[in-house]
């Protein structure tokens, strides 16, 4: 076990150094400069070729690429180009908030749809069931920013419940922790009621009834635990993508949070920022992925690592 | 350079600043206070909307709105400008510069007893070490051509620093023309006279700075605990990405401001900071064209609404270097063929009809008299007869360029519609990625045969629109438009000490402008804020955003719940 997670950990060396290279040819593909900050307004060219040299974004692709490499070998993320920030501060202080909202929205998620997805699939076409299933369609369907404005303008304008600007307290973190979770909690009430469905109809389920267990525990301590290797499978990735952060969600309710600044960073053409945070998501979704497998093996004993 | 990001970034004045400088040549503006009966909380907060997070607040750096703002609350110049006149007038300069006589040397004295916002006095060795930054090449702020005027400034800020040797940056550095004299004196000296050099001294380039501030804070000391100023404000905390809380500066010299405390929100997204509004969580909002219509259908909220105009014009360039836009007759037929006034009515929603030459309404050198653009479909298709293109094919399907977006293929579209209503001309729309848009205008070869710009006042003079913008050796917009006469006429004007004489030759020369059209105005951004009852003493111009510039230790808010 000790091995595998040793040697899992060390392959992530090359996919770390195959993601940065990939990530770095494109984001220096696109077309543009960080030094391009105003459509509407262009800098003189002249302007703009000084600051690349002076930023050296002028040298030859491979050339910076090397060089950081080097620096990130010396843990050095480099500072951002449009912004009087280090790309390590910018982490630092905002990488913290997206990950509490995200894990806060996961575990509400989770509370919600395992025990849904339970019952929908214990109460097969009754009406918890067609309810249920039809919330996770609405989850699924109508997008965040959509509930979200729709959530502000009734609890916030109307109702004057909750405040708008401002983060911290748990009044601010209701909404956008609900709503963040609403698109995992419909996908995983889905799973875990088709799994479960599956599970249930397995033979060793009916052997279990069959040598006389109590309904209970046929259901938690036998078909729960089989029915939760496809939910384990989409919980790693649904975890990352949870605590790097949603535009969307971070731009309409002011969360000072990482993905927006993801985002703005792509669109800004602001490579070391843009580098940083894409090498970052690489290397939680690769933990993630690490954790699910080695969850396998707790869940289905069948399931052995090597 | 152009401090305008967004057509919401506004300024603050009354309806009436438009009818009050419809005067000749250079204009006034007509600031207005909101008095009021209320007196002054004590513990006054103030709560407003600075949009996305700055970039950078340092002073050396800053170019956008939102930065200059927070760089304008916590810092002050040698000089500032008179809301009235935008006239430069001493802030941290004792009295009027003393200009010698060949007009290339200025001399500001400082105030008695200035100092920083921690105690610490404030010499003119801090002022020089302000403006000296803004030169360095190392520091690499957009905004530091303006202080090419002075002498070797633009050597030293165009040095390599990668390459040059540390002993020719130290020479070049030591030739520039910014010495402080002694502990109250600080002396420029320019390449040539320029009569606009006391209104380049209220900018953020030349704003003082603590050494301590800089060795303390290193790359980080806009942080609040280094970012140390002389203004009416103190920055206390700084949220990345969040919130900045200033408080007032009790040691300033004007006394101390009225508000104890304002704090400025980071909301980017309008309909997010429309509602924060109207849930009392911001105090002063910038009205966005889609909100209009819900503001004007609320009786309070429309009573809270204010016009305000704003520093910028909008055109329509042409490359004058390809047919069929090297006939100046074809350009201006284009420009003659669209009504302003319904372009803004039915498209920009908010904003003014660019009805008279290029330099909006606010700005000194504003010609409201200007008709040689003004909208005439029978003199367009005259213009249009009389050009060497009257009937070749050049002239059909001319593509209009832009920045794709859906606000400005609403834009482009409607034009288009226009010149085939009135002009019987088809012009094909031709969308591309904003970032390429920005490329392909850099440069003359690329430069398309129509696209839309912007262009804002960087400080109030017409030196800033007429010669940075369309003297041929710009760096802005390449039309490639050149009449050497137009270019001698700025220049001249550039130079000229006498203020008569200097507005009449700007006159002629925008009017030349005008005419030769390499360039059609399209709108002067004007804009519309809402602003709670409780907040008063807040004074504006053309030139300033939502309360971002001048006299901000006048504005209060009175006790509310």
């Amino acid at each position: 076990m000790l091995t595998y997670v040793a040697r899992r950990l060390l392959l992530l060396i090359p996919t770390l150094f195959f993601v940065a290279l990939i990530t770095f040819g494109l984001a220096h593909a696109a077309p543009g400069s960080p030094f391009d900050k105003n459509p509407d307004r262009p800098l003189p060219q002249a302007t703009i070729e000084r600051l690349e040299r002076l930023y050296g974004v002028d040298r030859p692709v491979p050339e910076q690429f090397a060089l950081y490499l080097g620096n990130l070998l010396r843990f050095d993320l480099g500072s951002s180009l449009v912004k009087d920030r280090s790309v390590a501060d910018i982490i630092g202080s905002q990488f913290p908030v997206s990950a509490q909202l995200g894990l806060q929205a996961l575990f509400l998620a989770l509370a919600v749809a395992l025990p849904l997805g339970v019952i929908s699939a214990l109460r097969q076409n009754t009406a918890v069931d067609y309810g249920s299933m039809a919330l996770a369609t609405v989850g699924t369907t109508i997008p965040s920013f959509v509930i979200a404005i729709f959530a502000i303008y009734v609890f916030a304008v109307n109702l004057k419940l909750i405040p708008i600007v401002g983060w911290g307290t748990p009044k601010h973190m209701i909404l956008p922790t609900l709503i963040l979770s609403l698109g995992a909690m419909a996908f995983l009430t889905r799973i875990t009621r088709a799994s479960m469905l599956e599970a249930i109809r397995q033979d060793y389920v009916r052997t279990a009834r069959g040598k006389g267990l109590s309904e209970q525990m046929v259901i938690v301590g036998h078909a729960l635990k089989n029915a939760m290797i496809p939910v384990a499978t989409i919980i790693g990735p649904a975890t990352a993508g949870l605590i790097t952060g949603s535009f969307i969600i971070e731009t309409l309710f002011s969360v000072p949070g990482l993905g927006r600044e993801f985002v703005v960073s792509i669109v800004r053409r602001d490579y070391p920022v843009i580098m940083g945070v894409y090498l970052l998501y690489a290397f939680l979704i690769a933990v993630a992925n690490l954790t699910v497998d080695i969850l396998y093996g707790v869940l289905d004993p069948r399931i052995r690592v090597r | 350079m152009g401090h305008l990001r967004s057509v919401v970034a506004l300024v603050l004045t009354g309806a009436f600043v438009l009818a009050a400088c419809q005067g000749q040549g250079p204009t006034t503006t007509n600031p207005i206070t909101q008095i009021g009966e209320g007196q002054p909380d004590p513990n006054g907060a103030l709560t407003t909307n600075l949009g996305s997070e700055p970039d950078t607040i340092d002073p050396h750096k800053a170019s956008f709105v939102g930065e200059i703002a927070v760089v304008m609350s916590v810092f002050e110049g040698l000089m500032t400008l008179d809301p009235k006149t935008l006239r430069p007038v001493p802030a941290a300069a004792a009295k009027e510069p003393e200009i010698s006589s060949d007009q290339k040397s200025w001399k500001f004295t400082l105030r008695d007893g200035l100092k920083f916002s921690d105690g610490t006095p404030l010499t003119a060795r801090d002022f020089e070490r302000g403006f000296m930054r803004t030169c360095d090449p190392r520091t690499a702020g957009d905004y530091a051509f303006v202080l090419y005027i002075v002498a070797g400034c633009e050597k030293w800020n165009t040095m390599d620093v990668r390459k040059a040797s540390a002993s020719a940056l130290d020479a070049a550095k030591k030739a520039v023309g910014i010495n402080a004299l002694d502990e109250r004196t600080i002396q420029f000296d320019l390449i040539e006279p320029a009569a606009y050099f006391g209104s380049i001294a209220y900018m953020w380039v030349g704003m003082p700075v603590k050494q301590e501030s800089l060795d303390k804070g290193g790359e980080r000391w806009t942080e609040p605990a280094t970012y140390i100023g002389n203004g009416p404000f103190r920055l206390t905390s700084w949220k990345h990405n969040e919130s900045m809380v200033f408080e007032r500066n009790d040691g300033y010299w004007r006394g101390a401001p009225k508000l104890k405390k304002w704090t400025r929100q980071m909301l980017n997204e309008g309909a997010v900071a429309f509602a924060a509004y109207r849930n009392n969580e911001l105090d002063v909002l910038g009205v966005a064209a889609e909100d209009l219509r819900s503001v004007e259908s609320d009786n309070e909220l429309k009573g809270q609404m204010q016009d305000v105009p704003g520093s910028c014009t909008y055109y329509i360039g042409f490359n004058a270097t390809r047919p069929p836009m090297d006939d100046p007759n074809v350009r201006l037929a284009f420009a003659r063929s669209f009504d302003r006034d319904q372009y803004v009515k039915e498209i920009q929603k908010i904003g003014a009809a660019a009805n008279g030459g290029f330099i909006p309404p606010g700005i000194p050198g504003y010609d409201k008299d200007d008709a040689a653009q003004r909208f005439d479909p029978a003199a367009a298709k005259a213009s249009l007869a009389k050009s060497k293109y009257a009937s070749a094919p050049e002239l059909r399907n001319v593509k209009f360029t832009y920045a794709s977006n859906a606000r400005t293929k609403t834009r482009v579209e409607w034009l288009q519609q226009q010149w085939k209503q009135n002009l019987g001309l088809e012009v094909v729309p031709d969308p591309v990625d904003s970032t390429a848009y920005t490329q392909l205008v850099k440069k003359l070869e690329t430069t398309p045969l129509m696209f839309i710009l912007g262009w804002c006042a960087d400080f109030p003079d017409q030196q800033n629109w007429l010669t940075t913008v369309f003297h041929s050796t710009t760096t802005v917009a390449k039309t490639g438009w050149k009449n050497e006469k137009y270019d001698a006429l700025v220049r001249q004007a550039d130079r000229e000490s006498d203020k008569a004489r200097r507005d009449a030759l700007y006159q002629e020369a925008s009017r030349m402008l005008s005419a030769e059209a390499p360039a059609a105005w399209l709108y002067y951004v004007t804009g519309k804020i809402l602003i709670k009852p409780w907040v008063k003493g807040v004074t504006t111009t053309a030139l300033d955003s939502i309360l971002s510039q001048f006299r901000l230790w006048e504005v209060y808010v009175t006790k509310h719940s």
